[in-house]
């Protein structure tokens, strides 16, 4: 608790009837990659822009190593941000884009040379000094909006979809440079994205974000194998989510069938969310499962195939190495700890509570 | 084949478009006033169009405004822009489309509307032309920059911020260079609209204040004389040369090679080029209102005073002389019944002369402070009468016939001694009847022996018939090209007005004018004086002064129309003083009869008739 770098204390921002941040507390510290994680409108641009400073909210405050930042403007604020579109100044050559905010604090000539090298290479782009903008392409020009901010030395650099304009394969690849780049530069980047598997794979910490509260924030990790509600399961990769009842600890009924599981203290007879990852089930012969059932679809994906099995009246989604034919008649198994039970909420809004990053 | 025809189609487009400007290009070097005759190379149109004041002038207003007001116009564009591109989607959308709806209106609603609400605040002049064309170039500035905001979007200005920008710097640093493109086309459109813009510019307009196109227009009435050509060939080549401009800025925008310094400086001369010019075009505005004690407003034909005479007048007695000028009564009583400006002297034709007095629009005119009166020819006035009883109202200030310009090479003098030579199957193919509703129809009137104010159903129908069993022998229906025609020997016998048929004599040495013995028109135009008018003395004085004679003598040798001065008249050579095109003989003018208002129920039956002609 010792240094938080940016604490939002109480947040709230809507536009007309649109409320778009409903009393939202967070707060990070140095050398992070967080992650903002939802689905378009979750509000976690704005949070994003609110700590930039292009947006002020209506209620709470914005700290910065302590200090109240919530009414600096953008251009007083020790922090950058690279912009999901690039916004590279056009007319300008790639030298004094990135040479821009430095003149504005009055640096040498030298210094100003010697960033714009090192910025440069720091991106793998070095000798694109005089190209102009539109020469470059997609992943370029983003690498370019980055080495732009990063010369500023902010002690946080705000992304904003930064890769989402691009294809899939240079978004791959810029996922590991920008982990690269977080770790060489030692300062905290906080990332906003909609896709979930850029956010497993670059970030420290995830925030998920729905309708303008935190749904839950942790390591990628607990967000994948420990979703605390069945938003943040459904958004993480695949899960059937099954309405079940806890019997006793460690003891749920899914779907007419008693399983064994880890969890205990939810009480007995109590209506829960069970969740269990597709790859979590296994495929046996039909007298080995805890219950049987009948495949009725079969998709190779590469990896794995994914495959129905209709069974206790549901489908359910299975991902294995081993291929079953359509029809074929097969026991499902599911080890106890693999079946996650979550409490059904009280409401959509239900929020979690800080947790220290 | 395919190919061949659609390069073809392309080809015969380009043609349709460019040969009209090519052919302009062509008669402006033509030494020969035809329009289909070479007379070898030339460049005096040129030089006489340098010499010409009055267009060079509005030449220079024309420019003046153009700058002004598209200057102006892409400020103001560019802030609204700005604020649009702030605003809420659908608050914007609204306000995109009431921006442009001055471009979809008509120019001439836009002008009469300008017209009205300028004249409660200001007097119409070049301040109340500046203000009406800075709101017509508005949309065409905003149609041009909104895009290109749009295109940079809002987080290329945010960037600049989040770099530690200030907001002003990021506007002029980042923002106004990205979508500088825009801004200098939205301005050069601008430029041009306002070059060639009519409609609004002779609403909004005042007395004294002329551009180019109203010049060009009050100059129709005479017919369009080459230097309008080289004057249109020049503009065309200024034209070209920014659409040259435009499009090199669009080609190096797409190329956004290296030359970022050289676009710096071609923005940063527009800048300085725009702060230059607004200075001098206030202080243009103000140059407006100098200050003379006294001043009357004069509203004449087009071309019927010698700019010099009005200097001097002005050197005499210190009134000042607002003047403008009209093509055609019509368009004079449009403006006038506008009520935006007061005038103290009108110059109308006898019909109108007769429609305002009866309308009561006139009052009448204090013979006792104009003792020039006497120099007036006696048959002249007694001619007036028939419009205006006992000559109360009306001063004549230019007066002559409706003839016939013939070729004597073609046609005998016997011949076109009566109407029956326009009628005549032997001329067919080589007539050239009047586009003037009234004249054409008077004639076949005067050729059955009618009265050419007639009001008479059967009478008209009569005349009307005839014309129409006419039409097949007449080549064309013209007003101002019948001399130039009859110049270019491309007809034997056209319908004229004596004055110009006198020029048209001076051009080719074969033709001769003639008024036939069935009786013609014998038209005047003459001085009135509206009921409000703000300055009597001094249009008293200035009607006094217009017909001493040294003065009348002047503008005589300037329009080369019949003057009714004796005085003048007996000051002539003989030559000219016997000429009976340019002063009718006592018999011309006792044959002939002024045009009379019809009335409303008169004019709807003439005019319905002349439809069943041309719709023939």
């Amino acid at each position: 608790m010792a240094n938080k770098l940016i604490e939002l204390c109480g947040i709230s921002k809507s536009y007309g009837s649109n409320q778009i941040l409903d009393d939202m507390n967070l707060y990070f510290n140095e050398n992070r990659f967080l992650t903002l994680l939802g689905p378009s409108g979750c509000g976690k641009t704005t949070t994003l822009r609110i700590m930039a400073g292009f947006e002020t909210p209506d209620t709470g405050k914005v700290l910065f190593d302590g200090v109240d930042i919530t009414n600096m403007p953008p251009n007083k604020r020790p922090l950058n941000t690279v912009f999901q579109k690039y916004a590279l100044f056009t007319h300008m050559n790639i030298a004094e884009n990135i040479a821009f905010g430095l003149k504005i604090k009055n640096k040498s000539k030298a210094y100003i040379d010697d960033k714009i090298k090192y910025a440069l290479k720091l991106v793998n782009l070095d000798g694109y000094e005089k190209r102009m903008p539109d020469s470059l392409s997609g992943g370029q020009q983003q690498r370019i909006a980055i080495a732009r901010a990063i010369v500023n030395e902010p002690k946080v650099l705000l992304l904003d979809e930064p890769l989402g304009a691009l294809d899939l394969k240079l978004r791959q690849s810029m996922q590991y440079e920008l982990i690269r780049l977080k770790n060489e530069l030692g300062i905290t980047f906080v990332y906003v994205t909609h896709d979930q598997e850029e956010a497993l794979t670059m970030s420290d910490t995830i925030v998920v974000m729905n309708q303008g509260y935190i749904q839950q924030i942790g390591t990628p990790e607990d967000i994948y194998n420990e979703p605390e509600n069945a938003f943040v399961a459904d958004f993480i990769g695949e899960s059937n989510i099954i309405s079940s009842t806890m019997v006793e600890d460690k003891l749920v009924n899914i779907l007419g069938t008693n399983f064994k599981c880890v969890d205990v203290g939810f009480g007995q007879n109590r209506p829960v969310d069970v969740v269990i990852r597709p790859e979590d089930i296994e495929l046996l012969s039909p007298e080995k499962g805890i219950i049987t059932g009948r495949v009725t679809s079969v998709l190779f994906k590469g990896v794995h195939y994914e495959m129905e099995v209709m069974a206790n009246g549901r489908e359910w989604l299975v991902h294995s190495t081993v291929m079953k034919n359509v029809s074929d008649e097969v026991g499902l198994y599911v080890d106890p700890f693999n079946i996650q039970i979550m409490n059904k909420p009280e409401s959509e809004d239900e929020e979690a509570v800080k947790i220290d990053a | 084949m395919k190919r061949f025809i659609k390069q073809f189609y392309v080809g015969l487009i380009f043609f349709f478009l460019y040969v009209p400007i090519a052919v302009l290009f062509v008669l402006s070097f033509n030494d020969s006033l035809s329009r289909v005759h070479w007379g070898g190379f030339t460049l005096k149109w040129y030089t006489e169009l340098v010499e010409n004041a009055p267009l060079m002038d509005a030449l220079v207003n024309t420019l003046l405004l153009a700058v002004a007001s598209a200057g102006i116009a892409t400020i103001l564009g560019l802030a609204a822009c700005i604020g649009m591109t702030a605003m809420k989607h659908s608050s914007r959308q609204v306000l995109t489309m009431i921006a442009q709806i001055p471009m979809l209106n008509a120019d001439v609603v836009t002008g009469i509307a300008l017209m009205l609400l300028l004249a409660r605040f200001m007097n119409l002049s070049f301040g109340s032309v500046l203000i009406a064309h800075i709101t017509f170039n508005l949309p065409y500035v905003i149609l041009n920059i909104l895009p290109k905001l749009k295109q940079i979007g809002t987080s290329t200005y945010e960037a600049a911020l989040d770099l530690g920008a200030s907001p002003a710097y990021a506007f002029f640093k980042i923002v106004l260079p990205e979508i500088f493109p825009g801004v200098l086309t939205g301005f050069l459109l601008a430029f041009t609209m306002s070059l060639d813009d009519f409609s609004v510019t002779y609403f909004t307009k005042g007395p004294g204040f002329e551009t180019l196109s109203t010049t060009i227009y009050g100059e129709l009435r005479k017919g369009i004389k080459p230097q309008m050509y080289a004057l249109s060939t020049l503009m065309f080549l200024v034209v070209l040369l920014i659409l040259f401009i435009i499009n090199r800025q669009s080609v190096k925008e797409e190329r956004k090679i290296k030359q970022q310094k050289k676009k710096h400086s071609l923005s940063r001369t527009a800048l300085c080029l725009m702060l230059f010019l607004l200075p001098v075009t206030l202080s243009g505005c103000g140059k407006q209102k100098e200050n003379y004690q006294n001043e009357i407003t004069v509203f004449n034909y087009s071309e019927y005073i010698d700019p010099e005479v009005l200097e001097i007048f002005e050197e005499e007695t210190g009134i000042h002389v607002n003047y403008e000028e009209f093509a055609t009564n019509e368009a004079m009583y449009a403006k006038l019944s506008s009520d935006a400006v007061s005038y103290d002297l009108l110059g109308p034709s006898d019909y109108m002369i007769e429609k305002l007095m009866k309308e009561g629009r006139l009052q009448k005119i204090d013979k006792s402070k104009i003792p020039n009166l006497k120099n007036l020819k006696k048959n002249c006035l007694e001619s007036c009468e028939s419009f205006d009883p006992g000559n109360e109202y009306a001063v004549p200030e230019f007066w002559g016939t409706l003839g016939l310009l013939y070729n004597t090479k073609m046609i005998s003098e016997t011949e076109v001694s009566s109407w029956d030579c326009l009628f005549d199957e032997k001329n067919k193919g080589n007539i050239i009847m009047s586009n003037d509703m009234r004249n054409s129809i008077g004639i076949a009137l005067k050729k059955l022996g009618y009265s050419i104010n007639s009001s008479n159903p059967k009478e008209i129908k009569e005349a009307t018939d005839l014309l129409i069993r006419q039409k097949p022998l007449v080549q064309a229906y013209l007003t101002d090209e019948t001399r130039d025609e009859l110049v270019a020997e491309n007809a034997a016998i056209g319908v004229i007005y004596s004055g110009e048929a006198y020029l048209a004599m001076e051009y080719n040495e074969d033709l001769a004018y003639s008024v036939p013995e069935e009786g013609s028109n014998v038209w005047f135009d003459c001085f009135v004086m509206p009921k409000d008018a703000p300055n009597k003395e001094g249009a008293l004085k200035f009607l006094n002064f217009m017909l001493r004679e040294d003065i009348a003598s002047m503008n005589f040798e300037y329009v080369y129309y019949t003057t009714p001065n004796q005085a003048v008249i007996d000051s002539q050579p003989d030559d000219i003083k016997y000429d009976d095109c340019i002063f009718p003989t006592d018999e011309m003018v006792s044959r002939g009869e002024p045009f009379t208002y019809l009335g409303a129920k008169g004019e709807k039956l003439y005019s319905e008739s002349w439809k069943r002609l041309k719709s023939r």
